[in-house]
């Protein structure tokens, strides 16, 4: 089953936790600006903070620019062969979502390898803003809510135990009048 | 021991009006000793007012501006975004510091810096920009009147890029207000003592920074392990979902039921309508829209608001936190949350410190209340409680220095020098505006207000929970002992950068942190030994505000707090006993070796 590494810009807070782990588990040093995740953040208009970090694409453009083959998917990990690349930073530039990174000091561009399949960022984050999740899970809480918001639904009140309930419910058949 | 670690040894010192850029070496006993933040600002600023023979216009060029960061700052421990601004104030006239959180201060070490001085005064209004290495002074003339909030977006589009950090001050510090902030991240802001005013003094609208090296550690899996059991300790917290939601908004409610909440310029300390400014009302109207941390915070006390209907629809704020609410809700009398959250966005905007300016106001309605300030006086815009039109307003035109707000924005001192019975009326010590404790609860909070080296503020000791947990029965020394332990251990956090939260409100042990600093620094202390240090701070901060003038006369409380009783409340009818306060003052010099003055003894001197 491959997993993918889920961002819910929704709950970030900014901390930059996933950044500094990122760091030391890859680098072995304090420095957030070594991490293959970055947070974003733009204010006040629009109000986002969003964690920004490579989707292992199945068809991936950082792949297809490599002038050396230095980047293959492997068990759902988009990899960087050091030992083959370049760094020309050529899939830098290629990734449509800016999430491969660089630094003056770093000689190969600073990419995320999902930490073999149990990322640092994931196990840190405070906010669960990152997880792990079946590929086939994707999108599902959006799809929940979808549901959930939908504008027919009816509501009743019941007793259970003593307290009051509410239960919610689509009548099926009937149109509003 | 010594240090072997943690430091990069340099200090930058920018000289504005010759518009030179040195970087100094930082010898290894004022980093041993001093250790970081508020350390090196008051050893600094020290060696300054020597310099001078002790006489310093705070909003002078001669006036040293230190920015100072702490070892720990943007290492892997908790909540350490904390970065300290130093200098004398322009508020008092003495010593004074302010902190701000955000990433400012991670920015600064990662461009290889331990701290930043500042001199002189730029010719025309420019920035400060450090590029790691490279350091220039750029001009932006363009700048000028621009909004906090717009100055950092134009800042980042003039340099080109987005990942630096800018603190900036607003049309407030421009114009020298004496509570003017700095503000940085967008909304988190060093409030206190005026150091906007400071920068506004010195031609220096911003300063950016952008750094991009390893902050130095001497063990970094030691650390690693330390702070992953402090981490566990604080999200294993029962509060700690709380604090997520929240943030110090939760502090309202609790300062309301115990009676300490300011209302209409505490006069009461219960708000009848505390429920419609309160943590609950923020997330239950539907108000927050985001959570906003520091870096490395678990805890992102930052509640990100948003107003979405209504006469301030539109409104994006990072606030309240509970003083914020506090000064700019109950204490002017606002019965609605927008308004509140219109207020924060425009102190922001502006530049003002928010508990200052909701002071000041409070005080200027309940003058114009008692007839002290009058309807020509107000240039004949009269104000009253929750008069949410009115108090906007005059916070624009104390920032901009138009009509009565040219004499309000020079603060407490200047505003009692024009009506003098506005003595009885403002609540300051020192000629800083108090925080949003009120201290007729228990003498512990008025020692604590009283013997703050910057002012009436709540950060070097709070012991008002305590203070309600003990009541009546709680003696006089051990108020006094608990007084002495905060001064040393809060000042601590601001002296390693690393934000005291953590440990004041979900408990963690003070013990982590001389596991921290041992790590980072690969220098072995005790707790005991470095709260000796942040002790020694005190002594020259002390000794520091006793040659710029003060005496113990200035260690005294807001009239409010000792005449005026309060009016609801479980405290209701309750003032600060003065005999008693002066007994336990004299307790309290006893106890920290210093004559009956207040001034420690001539050797601390020396030794610095």
């Amino acid at each position: 089953m491959s997993r993918k590494l889920a961002v819910i810009p929704e709950e970030c807070s900014g901390c930059k936790m996933c950044e500094l782990v990122c760091a030391i588990k890859h680098f072995g040093v304090n420095n957030p600006k070594k991490s293959a995740i970055r947070v974003l953040i733009t204010y006040p208009h629009p109000v986002v903070r969003m964690p920004v970090v490579c989707s292992q694409c199945k068809k991936a453009p950082c792949e297809d620019v490599c002038p050396v083959d230095a980047i293959s998917r492997r068990d759902g990990v988009v990899r960087l062969d050091t030992g083959l690349c370049i760094s020309c930073f050529h899939c830098v530039e290629s990734c449509p979502f800016g999430a491969i990174y660089a630094h003056d000091e770093c000689e190969y561009p600073i990419k995320c390898d999902l930490c073999g399949g149990d990322p640092e960022c994931v196990k840190h984050c405070p906010k669960g803003a990152l997880r792990m999740v079946p590929e086939y899970a994707l999108g599902e809480s959006k799809r929940l809510n979808n549901v959930l918001s939908y504008s027919q639904m009816k509501e009743i009140e019941f007793v259970e135990k003593g307290e009051v309930q509410t239960l919610r419910y689509a009548e099926i058949g009937k149109e509003q009048s | 021991m010594s240090i072997k670690s943690g430091y990069f040894h340099k200090q930058l010192h920018v000289d504005l009006t010759t518009g030179t850029v040195e970087r100094r070496d930082l010898p290894e006993d004022l980093i041993e000793r001093y250790i970081g933040g508020r350390g090196f600002g008051a050893k600094l600023v020290w060696e300054n007012l020597k310099a001078n023979d002790f006489k310093i216009d705070p909003l002078g060029p001669g006036n040293l501006l230190v920015i100072a960061p702490g070892p720990l700052t943007g290492c892997y421990v908790p909540s350490s975004g904390k970065n300290s601004f130093i200098s004398i104030s322009p508020a008092t006239g003495l010593y004074g510091d302010s902190s701000i959180g955000g990433g400012f201060g991670v920015e600064l070490r990662q461009s290889g810096h331990d701290c930043l001085s500042i001199t002189g005064a730029a010719p025309e209004l420019s920035i400060l920009f450090i590029d790691d290495g490279d350091v220039s002074i750029l001009p932006m003339p363009f700048l000028k009147g621009k909004t906090c909030l717009e100055a950092e977006g134009l800042i980042e589009k003039k340099l080109g890029t987005h990942a630096l950090h800018v603190a900036t001050i607003g049309v407030a510090g421009e114009n020298r207000v004496r509570f003017a902030c700095v503000n940085s991240d967008w909304s988190r802001n060093a409030g206190r003592t005026g150091i906007g005013a400071i920068m506004g003094s010195k031609n220096l609208k911003a300063i950016a920074v952008r750094g991009t090296k390893d902050l130095p550690v001497f063990d970094m899996n030691g650390l690693a392990e330390e702070t992953r059991k402090a981490i566990k300790y604080m999200t294993d917290h029962k509060y700690f979902r709380l604090w997520q939601q929240q943030g110090l908004m939760n502090v309202i409610e609790y300062a309301n039921t115990k009676g300490i909440l300011p209302t209409y310029n505490f006069k009461a300390t219960t708000f009848a309508a505390h429920d419609k400014i309160n943590g609950e009302t923020m997330l239950e109207g539907g108000y927050k829209i985001g959570d906003s941390a520091c870096f490395m915070c678990p805890m992102c006390c930052g509640n990100i608001c948003l107003v979405k209907n209504g006469k301030y629809a539109g409104t994006v704020t990072e606030g309240p936190e509970y003083e914020s609410c506090a000064m700019l809700g109950s204490n002017l009398g606002i019965e609605r949350f927008d308004a509140v959250l219109a207020g924060n966005r425009l102190c922001d905007e502006l530049g003002i410190d928010t508990i200052s300016t909701g002071s000041i106001i409070g005080a200027v309605i309940e003058g114009y209340e008692k007839g002290i300030i009058s309807l020509s006086d107000l240039d004949g815009k009269g104000i009253t409680w929750n008069d949410d039109d009115a108090i906007l307003e005059l916070m624009g035109r104390i920032a901009r220095r138009e009509g009565i707000g040219d004499i309000l924005a020079d603060g407490s001192l200047a505003i009692i020098k024009q009506w003098p019975e506005m003595q009885k009326v403002l609540l300051q010590v020192k000629g800083l505006e108090q925080s949003a404790y009120d201290s007729r609860v228990g003498t512990s909070m008025g020692l604590a207000y009283a013997t703050s080296d910057i002012g009436a503020h709540h950060t070097r000791a709070w012991t008002i929970a305590k203070e309600i947990e003990e009541g009546a029965a709680w003696s006089a020394e051990d108020k006094v002992n608990l007084v002495m332990y905060h001064q040393a251990v809060r000042p601590l956090f601001d002296m390693l950068g690393v934000c005291r939260l953590p440990w004041i409100e979900l408990g963690l042990s003070e013990r982590h942190y001389e596991k921290f600093y041992g790590y980072v620094t690969g220098n072995q202390m005790t707790l005991e030994e470095l709260l000796k240090l942040s002790d020694d701070v005190y002594n020259l901060t002390r000794r520091m505000n006793m040659r710029l003038g003060a005496t113990r006369k200035e260690d005294s409380l807001p009239y409010k707090v000792t005449n005026a009783p309060v009016l609801t409340g479980p405290n209701a009818g309750k003032t600060l006993n003065k005999q008693e306060f002066e007994r336990m003052l004299s307790l309290y010099y006893e106890k920290r070796g210093w004559d009956q003055n207040g001034a420690p003894p001539p050797e601390v001197e020396a030794s610095f």
